[in-house]
């Protein structure tokens, strides 16, 4: 019997899909920074699962650091479509 | 049946229905990645993977482990990313209006527009 957490760490898998599709086809620069926003997101919920199932608690310190690294990437390229520079 | 493993099942019950919730979100959110027209509807719903999507499957795991480091690593980065992620989308969306992405050709108002090139004359 698959338990729930097991069949989402497939489900996210599965949601990589629409992620590399909007990189590979989005027409403008922040079509592919909100695509790989939500891709990061994406591997930070499926090491959290997958930190549950392994009953180890340091791939949820790499979470932790991949969700302060994408806001980071997120705000400066978002200051530099903006402004053109980056501080 | 003792009092313990009655708790811990409803516990097991509450954080299955958590846990879909937050699965439901991020089908959705995947769904409109696809299929939404334009650069500001396509964040309206990613904004919801990174909240109520990444939040209810670390307050999921949160209820499953209990107070363990497990745990509370879990809702702390739940929390992190329920902090960051309206801050991000609010950021880029800014950015993209005023790098020129246009709207799509359904929408009807404009109101920020408006008011910035009002402001910069």
């Amino acid at each position: 019997m698959i338990s729930l957490l097991d069949f989402s760490l497939i489900f996210m898998v599965l949601a990589f899909i629409p992620c590399i599709y909007r990189v590979i086809k989005g027409p403008t620069i922040p079509d592919r920074v909100v695509a790989l926003d939500a891709m990061t997101t994406v591997i930070i919920v499926m090491l959290g699962a997958y930190s549950y199932d392994k009953g180890s608690a340091f791939f949820m310190d790499v979470a932790l650091v991949l969700a302060v690294i994408s806001f980071v990437g997120t705000v400066t390229i978002s200051k530099y479509l903006d402004e053109g520079v980056v501080l | 049946m003792s009092e313990v493993s009655i708790s811990s099942m409803i516990m097991n019950l509450l954080s299955d229905i958590v846990l879909l919730i937050g699965l439901t979100f991020v089908f959705l959110g995947m769904l409109g990645l696809i299929r939404l027209p334009d650069v500001y509807n396509r964040l309206h719903t990613t904004a919801k993977i990174g909240t109520v999507g990444a939040f209810g499957v670390m307050l999921s795991i949160l209820m499953r482990a209990g107070f363990t480091p497990i745990g509370v690593k879990a809702i702390a980065v739940g929390l992190f990313l329920l902090l960051t992620a309206p801050i991000a989308a609010h950021m880029i969306t800014r950015a993209a209006h005023r790098h020129g992405v246009g709207l799509c050709k359904e929408s009807i108002i404009d109101e920020y527009g408006k008011t910035y090139k009002g402001s910069k004359k």
